[in-house]
């Protein structure tokens, strides 16, 4: 009986690396061969590599296992899904009717949520840049506006004039929970006394009523507690307002960051051991929340997450399609994938799995994209088995920031697929070609080639 | 050629290079090739006996083969 | 007495010395248990896979940093091949993984005797503090800060020279606040924030090991000053000493707590004042010494996690002297080529 064939490796015992599971079969050698129940040679052959791919029932699960585990604790919840984490119509519709709102930070994003049918007093308007004519429809549609600075007051203030009417709005405040970096640059800072003369000026103008407050402490936050104290210092400065001006915050909407199972660059732990589970943040929530709200106040509690609910629901397959070895020994492999398409490539480190057995030792080996530039990879070291073009890798968690923040350079962008709660394959988004990309261009006249011409 | 003499290399694919003091470990392919150099066959030949001696042997046989000899060369084995 | 198979991490006996080897030393000499060694090693290079007087079986596991499954798997695989009753981890990058899956281990039919995970959390530097209150241990001035402009204050109040610490790694002094500044940017990039800034608090280093059971009672505890430690800070010599406030605070920090497990309190005595420094939630590396001293605290943690009996808290005797020294084993390839080739020996 004839041993099976592997590529020959050669690896050198080095001091400080003398740890054979450094080339273990075990961790560094997953193999998925479906996603849902759809072979990965299925989807790659009718919709092609690479390929972004959804799973609608991992999206529903984690939205339900949120909802859940703050609902049970605290009665009065609502969720705005995050846009800009993924504004794919067919992602925000599952979101939706779950039972999502949504929170937007642009105007663009604003018209995509109308677009998708959300009316706009399900709406969250958020963020920095929120221009004259975008205020003025959102005000008529009924839109929940958290003002981020001084200059929205006064623009908010103009269309009040001119819609003659009081607006109610809210506030993002940003403040220190001991989460280092401190967000300062959106909202109006509560340690400083800056947010409180916010309110003063819109007291004294009596065109805009505070009715919320809004804030977000930062992204991938691992420590359950900071949450705490945000909500503590938001809702002892909502009550200071209460009773100095005589309003009613109706909301506190305290902002998203909470981590998906994501490994961050630069951490040694597996994120099964750094990151805290969803009942951990909601338990330090709303125990602060009874902690620091009066009796039988309960106003409405928002929170907006995005990484945590979507990454872990997108993967994307790709495919090797070269490999070399490079002058220091290492395997490089080359993949129709790159930075491109994973945007997030540069903070965190993806889990990878390969769609079939391969045979082999491992070796230290790095990943690269298709373009054609050094910063192009998507994976600096890890030990991979000597795998053969064709070979297939599936990336994740890659469902948050990527299909927003993507860019089209040298390639385009590939399809992006959902597969249903029935196994169903839907594209969500098609794959572009040459037309996408001409079709804004404008040549003008004399620019025209004429290469038949003397 | 002359240093891959000097391994000493076992049945497990553990190798030692008495000059140096460096240590290697090969997978059976690799041990397979290695032991063909020493016999002084060339890469045609190997690639050959290579496929007899293991099973689904693929087509790009000769370029692995052709890899691994560059990696012993950048370990400074051959 | 049936023989026990248990696992210890931490065999790398070098020149900065993780605690497996002591550990797994003390275990052998115990007269009730019967014992068989197996060492778990991160590296071909342990001396302990070497000491075949003190280590019976090895095996080498993937990183702590491949995870809760490699973890797992590896310790189901060495349970069905060898056998393994029980595993007492000794670094500080594996605590995160057993004292989050102890159940997932137990329930491989593997003991442990970790701390919590809460009380794994008390071990972070900006939580020391209230430690300290609560145990009655003072505690050198210290501010927890997340950005340089909290730490420029920070100096204001505490002075310099100041010691800029990780929450959890690394500690540097640093003489100006330009220093320190340097020293937060350095820390906080390679272990994240909060960065602590403490004073420097001038005197002798005290250390005392223990056990708690987990209900609040002390399984056994041994304090000692170092004499002379190696340019790495590592003991080399030391001595058994009675500081009632020093082992008083151990007391109270077990009962308080209801600490599980093996953990060393690192403190700074000046004159009559004593300060808490560090709190290690592992047997140091130096916990043999208390085993020569009569008090086999690893071999009383195996008892009490198996219900066996021992004699809780035992006294010792002040003036005991603890001697480090260095001394060579040859052996030929094999062990060296299995580790490698096989992962185990």
């Amino acid at each position: 009986m004839a041993k099976k064939y592997e590529k020959p490796v050669i690896l050198k015992v080095q001091t400080g690396m003398m740890n054979k599971f450094g080339s273990s079969p075990y961790y560094t050698r997953k193999v998925r061969t479906e996603i849902d129940g759809v072979a990965i040679n299925e989807l790659v052959e009718k919709f092609g590599s690479p390929l972004f791919v959804f799973s609608e029932t991992a999206l529903r699960q984690k939205y339900r296992a949120y909802y859940n585990s703050f609902s049970t604790r605290y009665p009065n919840v609502a969720f705005g899904w995050s846009y800009k984490t993924n504004y794919l119509p067919a992602v925000c519709s599952i979101l939706h009717q779950e039972g999502a709102i949504a929170e937007v930070v642009s105007e663009m994003e604003y018209d995509k949520a109308r677009s998708i049918g959300i009316p706009g007093d399900k709406i969250i308007f958020n963020g920095p840049y929120k221009n004259l004519s975008a205020l003025e429809k959102a005000v008529k549609e009924g839109a929940m506006i958290n003002i981020d600075h001084f200059d929205e007051i006064y623009d908010l203030e103009k269309v009040a004039d001119k819609l003659k009417k009081k607006i109610k709005v809210g506030m993002r405040v940003n403040m220190d929970t001991g989460i280092y970096p401190q967000w300062s640059r959106f909202g109006l800072n509560l340690d400083s006394g800056q947010a409180m003369d916010a309110v003063k000026r819109m007291v004294s103008k009596g065109k805009l009523v505070l009715n919320g407050l809004h804030c977000h402490i930062g992204t991938f936050i691992l420590e359950p507690n900071a949450y705490a104290v945000e909500i503590e210092k938001m809702i002892k400065f909502g009550y200071e307002v209460e009773e100095k001006f005589k309003m009613k915050i109706e909301y506190y909407d305290i902002g998203g960051g909470f981590p998906s199972k994501s490994k961050l660059k630069g951490t040694y732990q597996e994120p099964d051991v750094m990151i805290p589970s969803v009942d951990e943040y909601a338990e330090s929530i709303s125990t602060s929340l009874f902690r620091n709200l009066r009796g039988g106040d309960l106003p409405k509690l928002y929170l907006e997450t995005g990484r945590a609910i979507v990454d872990e629901a997108g993967y994307l397959i790709t495919s090797i399609i070269a490999s070399k070895r490079l002058p220091d020994g290492r395997k490089s492999y080359i993949a129709d994938a790159g930075v491109n398409l994973l945007y997030t490539s540069f903070w965190y480190k993806y889990n990878i799995e390969i769609d079939r057995q391969v045979d082999g030792t491992n070796e230290p080996a790095i990943i690269n994209g298709p373009l054609c530039m050094n910063i192009d990879v998507i994976e600096e070291g890890r030990l991979l088995p000597p795998m053969e073009k064709g070979t297939r890798l599936i990336l994740s968690p890659v469902g948050a920031y990527n299909v927003t923040q993507w860019m089209q350079f040298i390639e385009f962008r590939p399809n992006v697929v959902l597969i249903g709660t029935n196994k169903e394959v839907d594209i969500i988004r098609e794959a572009e070609d040459l037309s996408d990309i001409t079709r804004r261009e404008k040549l003008p006249e004399r620019l025209k080639l004429n290469l038949n011409s003397p | 050629m002359n240093r891959l003499s000097k391994l000493a290399v076992n049945s497990e694919g553990f190798i030692f290079d008495p000059t140096t003091g460096d240590s290697y470990t090969v997978n059976p392919t690799g041990l397979f090739i290695i032991n063909s150099l020493r016999d002084g066959k060339e890469i045609d030949q190997i690639a050959e006996e290579l496929s007899k001696e293991f099973e689904d042997t693929p087509e790009e046989i000769s370029k692995d083969i052709s890899e691994f000899v560059s990696h012993l060369y950048t370990y400074n084995l051959y | 007495m049936n023989e026990l198979k248990i696992a210890v991490s931490g065999i790398n006996a070098v020149d900065n010395p993780g605690p497996g080897v002591g550990i797994a030393r003390a275990l052998k000499e115990d007269p009730d248990l019967n014992v068989k060694i197996i060492g778990l090693a991160y590296d071909a290079m342990e001396p302990g896979i070497y000491m075949d007087w003190v280590v019976d079986k090895t095996f080498i596991l993937s990183y702590p940093s491949s995870g809760k499954d490699a973890l797992l798997e590896r310790l189901a695989y060495i349970k069905k091949s060898y056998g393994l009753d029980y595993i007492i981890p000794n670094l500080d990058s594996e605590l995160p993984l057993y004292t989050k899956y102890t159940k997932e281990i137990e329930a491989l039919g593997v003991e442990v005797f970790v701390p919590t995970e809460n009380q794994y959390k008390l071990r972070a530097k900006d939580k020391l503090v209230q430690v300290a209150e609560k145990i009655n241990i003072d505690i050198p001035k210290t501010a927890v800060v997340n950005s340089p402009d909290e730490l420029i204050k920070a100096v204001d109040k505490i002075g310099l020279p100041v010691m800029v610490k990780g929450a959890y790694y690394k500690a540097e002094r640093a003489y100006t606040t330009q220093e320190a500044i340097s020293h937060f940017h350095k820390i906080s990039a390679e272990w994240g924030f909060p960065i602590i800034l403490q004073e420097v608090v001038k005197g002798e280093e005290l250390n005392v090991v223990g056990v708690g059971d987990g209900e609040g009672n002390m399984i056994g505890k041994l304090g000692i000053k170092k004499m002379w430690i190696t340019s790495l800070g590592k003991i080399w010599t030391g001595v058994t000493i009675k500081n009632e406030l020093m082992l008083n605070a151990a007391d109270n920090f077990v009962k308080e707590y209801k600490w599980k497990g093996p953990f060393e309190l690192e403190c700074i005595v000046d004159k009559n004042k004593i300060y808490l420094i560090e709190i290690n939630p592992r047997f140091p590396a130096w916990s043999y010494f208390a085993t020569g001293c009569g008090i086999n605290l690893p071999a009383n943690m195996v008892k009490k996690s198996f219900g066996l009996p021992f004699e809780e808290n035992q006294d010792y005797e002040a003036g005991k002297l603890y001697v480090r020294y260095t001394y060579e084993t040859i052996t030929d390839m094999k062990t060296f080529q299995n580790v490698i080739t096989k992962g185990e020996n």
